[in-house]
C-alpha cells in the first residue's frame, strides 16, 4: 500500500509541477501583451506630457512642466465641466433606456431571449462613425424625419442637428449597448421566485422592483454606468459630427492638439490631467457607494 | 467600393472623415519611438529620380475616392499591374505614416507638406525628362515650373488646385454681398458654417482684418480670435463636411471648398440653380495638391509610369470630372472652364497661382500660437 502511495504522489508531482508552468505560460502571453501595448503606451503619454516639440513640429521627451501649467486654463476647465455633464446626462438616459429593455428581453423574452439580444447588438458591428453619418442624414433640417414632420403637418421642422441635444443623442446610441448588456446579465441571473416573493411580501411592483429587483441586479448597473461614463467623457465623434459652435468637448480637445495642433505634449498632458480628474472623481464615487452599501446592510 | 458621383448618394468631403480617421491615424503613429526624435535632418540630399519603367504593382496611398475609378481600372489594365490601395484621413495622419517607415510608391500632399518631407529627405527626385506628358505641366512660364513649394520642382508634379470660398443656397439667401462678410450674414442665423480647419478658419478672419493668411503675430492673433468668437452668434457649427451640411439643408451659408461644392452643384443637385459659390473680394486661400514618390518607395519606376499615366489630358479631364477639382495640365484646362461655367468663381485660372494666400510651412512656435487661438475659438 505504501509503495503503491509513494508512486502515486510521485507521479502526481511532476503533473502538478506541468500545471503551474502550464498556467505561467499562458499568463505570459497576456502579460507581455499587457506590457507591450496598454502599460507602454501609457508610460509613453505620461512621459510625453513632460515633452516639447521640436521646432520642426516633432514630439520630443523632456523634464518640464510647462505643459500641465498651459492645462490650467478657464476655458479648458470649461469644456472638462461641459463633458461631464454631457457623460452623465448620456449615463442618465441610458440607464433609462436600457433597464427596461434589459428587463423585458429577461423576464418576458423567453425563447426569443439569444435572438432579442442578438438584434440589439448587431446593429453594433457598424462602425460608430458611420452611424454618426446616418443620423446626419436623418435628422438635418431636411432629412427624413423632419419631411415627415412637415408632411404630417406636425411641425414645419425641428432643430435636431448641431445642438447640445444631438450631442447627448449621438453618445447615448452610441454606448447603450454597453449599458444594456451588464444589466440584462445580472437580470438574467436574478432567480425570478425572488421576485414572486417580494410581490407577496410588499404588495406591489413598485415597491418589489426598488426593494429586491434594482438592489439584487445593482453591481450589472455600476458596470454599465461606468462602461458608458468612460467612453462618452472622452468622446470626440458624436460632438465633432452632430455637434454645434458650443458642444465642443474634452475628446476634441485632445484631438486637436494631436493632429491640426501638433502638439502631441500638451494632448498629453491633458490626458493625464483628466486622468487624474477621473481618478478622484472615481475614489470619491467608490468610497460613497461602499459606505452607502456598508450602511444598508 | 467607392461611390461614383453620380450615384444620389453623396461622398462626404475628403477632408470631413478626418475625425473618426484620426484615432486610427493617431493610434498608427506610435509604432515605437521612430517618430519622437530630436535630430531631423534638414535639407537632406536628394535621392535621384527612378526611371519611367513598371518595376511591381503599385502601392498607393491617397486621400479616400480621389481619383476616378475608372482612370485607376485603366491603368491596372494597360500596364498589367495590381494598385494597392490604401488612404489618409489627414495630412498629419500620412505624415506620421510615411515617417514610421511605411512604404508607399505613391503618395499625394498638400503644397506645404512637400516642404517638409522635402526638407527632410523623404521624397525622391522626379526628372520630367522620364515623362512623356511632363509638357503639360512644365511648359515656358507655367507657374509650376518653380513653385513656392518645391523649388526648381524637384519632387512634385503639380496634381489639383482649390480655392476657398463661400457656397450658398439662392432659395434661402438674397443678400450676399461678396465678401467674408457673409458669414456673419443676418439672413441666414442659425444656418451658417465654417469650416473645421485650423489654416481655413484662421485664413478667413486674417483676410477680413486685412492680415496674411498665415499669420501668428500674438496681437493679430487675438484679434482674429475676438472677430471668430463673434461669429458664434450667427453660426450653426464648425465642420468640414460642407457636402452633406448644405444637401441636408443645415446650410445655407457655407465656408467651403471650391471643388466640393462644385461636386455638390453639379453631380447632386437637383435643381442647381439652388446653389452658388464666390470668391470674397478680400481674397482667398488658393492651394494645391502633388503628386510624390516617397524615398523608401520599393517601386518608384511604376510610380514614375502612373504620374505619366495621370499627365495625359483625357485621364486628367476623367479625374475632373469625379472630383471637380480643376487640374494644371494644359489640354485639360478648357474641359474644366466648360464643366465650371455656370459658377466661375469656382474656376482656378493658372494667374490665380501667383497669390500671397498659400498656406506655408511654419514652425512649431508659430504652429503652436495659431493652434491655440483655433482651439480658444472654439472652446469659448
Amino acid at each position: 500500500m505504501a509503495t503503491v502511495a509513494a508512486t502515486d504522489r510521485a507521479a502526481k508531482a511532476p503533473r502538478s509541477a506541468q500545471r503551474t508552468w502550464l498556467w505561467g505560460a499562458l499568463l505570459a502571453l497576456p502579460t507581455a501583451w499587457m506590457v507591450a501595448f496598454f502599460v507602454s503606451s501609457m508610460a509613453i503619454i505620461v512621459l510625453l506630457s513632460f515633452g516639447r516639440t521640436t521646432n520642426d513640429g516633432y514630439p520630443a521627451f523632456a523634464l518640464r512642466t510647462a505643459n500641465y501649467r498651459a492645462i490650467w486654463n478657464d476655458v479648458y476647465l470649461e469644456l472638462f465641466v461641459r463633458s461631464l455633464v454631457y457623460a452623465l446626462a448620456t449615463v442618465v438616459i441610458s440607464v433609462l433606456i436600457a433597464y427596461p429593455v434589459a428587463y423585458t428581453i429577461a423576464r418576458h423574452g423567453g425563447r426569443y431571449k439569444n435572438a432579442l439580444i442578438a438584434a440589439i447588438v448587431v446593429p453594433f458591428f457598424a462602425s460608430y462613425l458611420i452611424r454618426m453619418y446616418a443620423w446626419k442624414a436623418l435628422l438635418s433640417d431636411e432629412g427624413l424625419v423632419n419631411s415627415g414632420l412637415r408632411k404630417t403637418g406636425l411641425s414645419d421642422g425641428v432643430t435636431f442637428l448641431n445642438t447640445p441635444w444631438a450631442v447627448v443623442g449621438g453618445l447615448v446610441y452610441g454606448f447603450v449597448v454597453y449599458m444594456i448588456l451588464p444589466i440584462y446579465a445580472s437580470l438574467e441571473r436574478l432567480d425570478g421566485s425572488l421576485i414572486e416573493a417580494g410581490k407577496d411580501l410588499y404588495h406591489g411592483p413598485v415597491r418589489t422592483f426598488f426593494s429586491v429587483t434594482l438592489p439584487a441586479t445593482r453591481p450589472g448597473l455600476y458596470g454599465g454606468i461606468l462602461l458608458v461614463f468612460l467612453p462618452a467623457l472622452g468622446d470626440f465623434v458624436s460632438a465633432q459630427l452632430l455637434g454645434g459652435a458650443n458642444t465642443y468637448m474634452m475628446g476634441n480637445l485632445v484631438q486637436q492638439q494631436f493632429a491640426e495642433g501638433q502638439n502631441w505634449p500638451l494632448g498629453s498632458a491633458l490626458t493625464v490631467g483628466m486622468m487624474a480628474a477621473l481618478t478622484v472623481l472615481m475614489v470619491i464615487y467608490l468610497r460613497a457607494t461602499s459606505t452607502q452599501a456598508r450602511e444598508g446592510s | 467600393m467607392t461611390p461614383h458621383p453620380r450615384l444620389a448618394l453623396p461622398r462626404t468631403s475628403r477632408r470631413s472623415l478626418l475625425t473618426g480617421g484620426l484615432a486610427l491615424g493617431a493610434s498608427m503613429a506610435l509604432p515605437g519611438c521612430a517618430y519622437i526624435r530630436d535630430d531631423v535632418p534638414v535639407d537632406a540630399p536628394l535621392p535621384k529620380s527612378a526611371k519611367a519603367e513598371i518595376d511591381g504593382d503599385l502601392v498607393y496611398f491617397n486621400w479616400a475616392d480621389y481619383l476616378a475609378p475608372k482612370v485607376l481600372r485603366g491603368f491596372q489594365e494597360e500596364f498589367g499591374v495590381r494598385i494597392i490601395e490604401s488612404n489618409f484621413d489627414s495630412m498629419e495622419g500620412m505624415y506620421a505614416k510615411l515617417a514610421a517607415g511605411n512604404q508607399y510608391d505613391i503618395v499625394f500632399p498638400i503644397a506645404k507638406w512637400v516642404v517638409k518631407l522635402r526638407q527632410e529627405g523623404k521624397l525622391r527626385a522626379i526628372d520630367p525628362a522620364q515623362l512623356d506628358n511632363a509638357d503639360q505641366v512644365f511648359y515656358a512660364g507655367s507657374y509650376f515650373n518653380d513653385p513656392w513649394y518645391d523649388a526648381g520642382s524637384r519632387v512634385s508634379i503639380p496634381f489639383t488646385v482649390y480655392k476657398t470660398g463661400i457656397g450658398w443656397r439662392t432659395d434661402k439667401v438674397s443678400s450676399m454681398t461678396g465678401s467674408w462678410h457673409d458669414l456673419w450674414n443676418d439672413d441666414a442665423s442659425g444656418h451658417i458654417f465654417t469650416l473645421d480647419d485650423q489654416d481655413e478658419a484662421l485664413a478667413m478672419a486674417a483676410l477680413l482684418l486685412g492680415y496674411g493668411v498665415n499669420t501668428a503675430k500674438a496681437s493679430e492673433l487675438a484679434e482674429m480670435k475676438k472677430l471668430l468668437i463673434s461669429q458664434k452668434d450667427v453660426l450653426r457649427a464648425y465642420s468640414s463636411d460642407d457636402i452633406n451640411d448644405m444637401t441636408g439643408g443645415d446650410a445655407w451659408v457655407h465656408h467651403m471648398w471650391s471643388g466640393d461644392f462644385l461636386y455638390l452643384r453639379q453631380g447632386l443637385a437637383n435643381d442647381p440653380t439652388k446653389f452658388d459659390f464666390e470668391a470674397p473680394t478680400e481674397g482667398t486661400p488658393i492651394n494645391s495638391d502633388t503628386y510624390a514618390i516617397p524615398a523608401n518607395a520599393k517601386h518608384p519606376g511604376t510610380a514614375m509610369v502612373f504620374i505619366d499615366y495621370l499627365l495625359r489630358p483625357e485621364n486628367a479631364i476623367r479625374n475632373m470630372r469625379y472630383l471637380y477639382y480643376p487640374f494644371p495640365v494644359k489640354d485639360a484646362l478648357p474641359a474644366f472652364s466648360e464643366l465650371a461655367k455656370d459658377v466661375p468663381a469656382c474656376n482656378v485660372e493658372v494667374s490665380d497661382l501667383e497669390n500671397e494666400n498659400v498656406y506655408r510651412l511654419l514652425s512649431a512656435d508659430d504652429q503652436q500660437r495659431r493652434s491655440a487661438t483655433w482651439t480658444e475659438v472654439k472652446a469659448s
